[in-house]
């Protein structure tokens, strides 16, 4: 059993991802955005698709699959970022003030 | 320095702490996921392996997918296969003991002339191997010898350690011959075919079986006319013994990285040999209990046809290619049976969509060098509705090719047959439980253009035109050249 395939390895990526929606939150109440639950949905998806890609890459690199690493990752790589820019976008929309 | 530091101090307050943590933690995360992928991948226990006893490979839940009728169709009077013709082992090693060009085919025995007057095509191929492919594969295996001097002698040391194969009828090798002192006189009184069943499966594994099925033995699959040295009167039908009522099927995969740098580098005779020695302890574990129990073998020591009965016991369902097709091991394994009147509980079969995912595929019919998968549909074969295989056109593949003997490339190409990790377990969840079929078309498209394997063409030895090519680089302790001064 390797660190990387060990329980303990996921549990050291759940306190990562506490802390990512901690930062997340903070930096969005500074900034005056709100986050309902629909838009923690949406970055919770990307967030999935990211660790996806990532983890094909280094999967297929274990394998000595190159050409699906490369392949893959423009390709996965290519549409986590399209989508990123997207949800980055969504994310910011702040409610509009009364003047 | 004073005002830096109360700088420092203000700045770096709780909340930014946490976001700054929150950016680390997302850094951090990331490149941990990457070498989690790495491991993933690179990890010897994601060899679908048969070092894993206790039956922990066996990880598919079959009940999820299991139903009534298998997913093979007859559609017409079934018939017995004729192993003496239509097994290629068989059929090769009569026909080159018999052919003399004086005589041509009238030299044959009588169901050789019939079969080759029936299939004409098929005694081209076998005299194209034995006068052209043959000759030319000897001279080229002397020329490339150093290559693959590694490769043969691991696939020689596989198949060193066998067991004697059973050469007697079943009348008389099935049963017990000599009780052991204390053994049982009777048959033991089993509690019920269920318990026996839960025994019998714990047994395989313990053994070393990676898989194990149960089927009730349908006729069908018997063979009509018996494999030589089995113990059968030759040329005489076999009558199937009524207390071959049950198949023990267990099965074994072939390592991991040899088989994925066929044609060239990867040996059966690991399975074979695992598989084997599984089926002969089995047989001797349930003849001590005073029941009839027989092995059927690789490589030619059957007295039945094995896909089917896998098929029947819920191990699989039969692709392209005419094997079978496993959830744990993809048709990256070898079996072999144990017929029995040990009172079993047999399995359903199973469908796990292989046969709408192979009607879209077609990879292994793409990377065959010898053209013998079809790209068509399924076939009738002796009144049942399947894949074929051109056996001869496979056969005479593996006399173009050098290395230890054999191809097994619609085996490294498959997609079913794929390291049991995160990536390829998610794949197969995706297909299986996909009701649409728009999965089938997104897999086989991905695999293709993420899993490019060398042009067929250059898999065949050089004399032929190839290049000696494998699929996939050999594994570093196959490749003589590193080892042995040339
Ligand atoms: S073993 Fe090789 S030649 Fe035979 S069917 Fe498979 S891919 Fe084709
Ligand atoms: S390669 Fe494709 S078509 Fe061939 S057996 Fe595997 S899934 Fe079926």
């Amino acid at each position: 059993m390797n660190f990387f395939n060990s329980g303990l390895f996921w549990f050291i990526e759940g306190i990562f991802a506490c802390l990512v929606v901690i930062g997340i939150k903070i930096w969005m109440e500074d900034r005056g955005i709100p986050m309902p639950y629909w838009k923690w949905l949406l970055f919770g998806l990307w967030i999935l698709f990211l660790g996806f890609t990532i983890a094909f890459i280094g999967t297929n690199i274990g394998e000595k699959e190159v050409t699906a690493a490369v392949k893959g990752g423009i390709l996965f790589g290519l549409i986590s970022i399209i989508l990123g820019v997207g949800l980055w976008r969504l994310l910011l929309i702040k409610p509009k003030r009364n003047s | 320095m004073k005002s830096i530091k109360l700088n420092i101090g203000k700045k770096f307050n709780r909340r930014q702490f946490l976001k700054a943590s929150g950016l680390a933690s997302a850094a951090l995360g990331s490149t941990g996921l990457g070498f989690f992928g790495y491991e993933a991948g690179k990890n010897p226990e994601s060899y679908t392996g048969w070092e894993n006893f206790e039956g922990a490979n066996q990880s598919f839940n079959r009940k999820r997918k299991s139903v009534d009728h298998p997913t093979y169709e007859k559609i017409g009077s079934s018939q017995r296969p004729d192993a003496r013709t239509e097994v290629i082992f068989q059929r090769r090693s009569l026909f080159m003991r018999q052919w003399k060009d004086d005589t041509g085919l009238e030299g044959l025995d009588d169901y050789l002339q019939e079969y080759y007057r029936k299939r004409p095509e098929d005694l081209d191929l076998d005299l194209y191997s034995m006068k052209e492919l043959m000759p030319k594969m000897m001279s080229d295996s002397r020329k490339y010898r150093q290559k693959f001097i590694l490769s043969n002698a691991w696939s020689n040391a596989m198949g060193a350690v066998s067991p004697r194969s059973t050469n007697e009828p079943p009348e008389k090798s099935d049963f017990p011959s000599r009780r052991r002192f204390g053994g049982p006189t009777e048959p033991e009184k089993m509690k019920s075919p269920e318990l026996t069943s839960n025994l019998i499966k714990k047994i395989a594994h313990e053994l070393g079986s990676t898989l194990v099925g149960i089927a009730k033995l349908n006729p069908d699959w018997v063979y009509l006319y018996p494999m030589r040295g089995r113990g059968f009167e030759q040329d005489k039908p076999i009558d199937v013994p009524k207390h071959w009522e049950y198949a023990v099927v267990v099965g074994t995969p072939m390592s991991w990285d040899p088989m994925y740098a066929n044609p060239n580098y990867g040996t059966s005779n690991d399975a074979y040999s695992r598989s084997r020695i599984i089926a002969y302890r089995l047989a001797s574990f349930i003849k001590q209990l005073g029941y009839a129990a027989r092995p059927h073998t690789p490589g030619t020591s059957y007295d039945l046809m094995v896909p089917p009965i896998l098929i029947d016991a819920g191990l699989g369902e039969q692709g392209r290619p005419s094997i079978v097709i496993t959830p744990e091991l993809g048709n990256n394994f070898r079996p072999a049976i144990v017929t029995t009147n040990l009172p079993l509980n047999p399995d359903k079969p199973i469908d796990f969509g292989v046969q709408r995912f192979c009607k879209t595929c077609k990879i292994c019919a793409e990377n065959c060098p010898s053209g013998a998968i079809s790209f068509g549909g399924k076939v009738e074969v002796r009144g049942y509705l399947r894949y074929q295989v051109d056996t001869a056109k496979c056969l005479n593949f593996w006399n173009s090719t050098l290395g230890s003997m054999g191809c097994r490339l619609c085996v490294a190409v498959c997609p079913y047959t794929r390291k049991a990790n995160w990536l390829h377990k998610t794949a197969l969840k995706v297909s299986m439980n996909d009701p649409t079929g728009v999965s089938d078309w997104a897999l086989t498209g991905l695999q293709k253009r993420f899993y490019p394997g060398p042009d067929p063409q250059k898999y065949y030895m050089p004399s032929l035109g190839g290049e000696n090519a494998s699929y996939r680089e050999p594994p570093w302790w196959l490749k003589a050249e590193d080892f042995i001064e040339f």
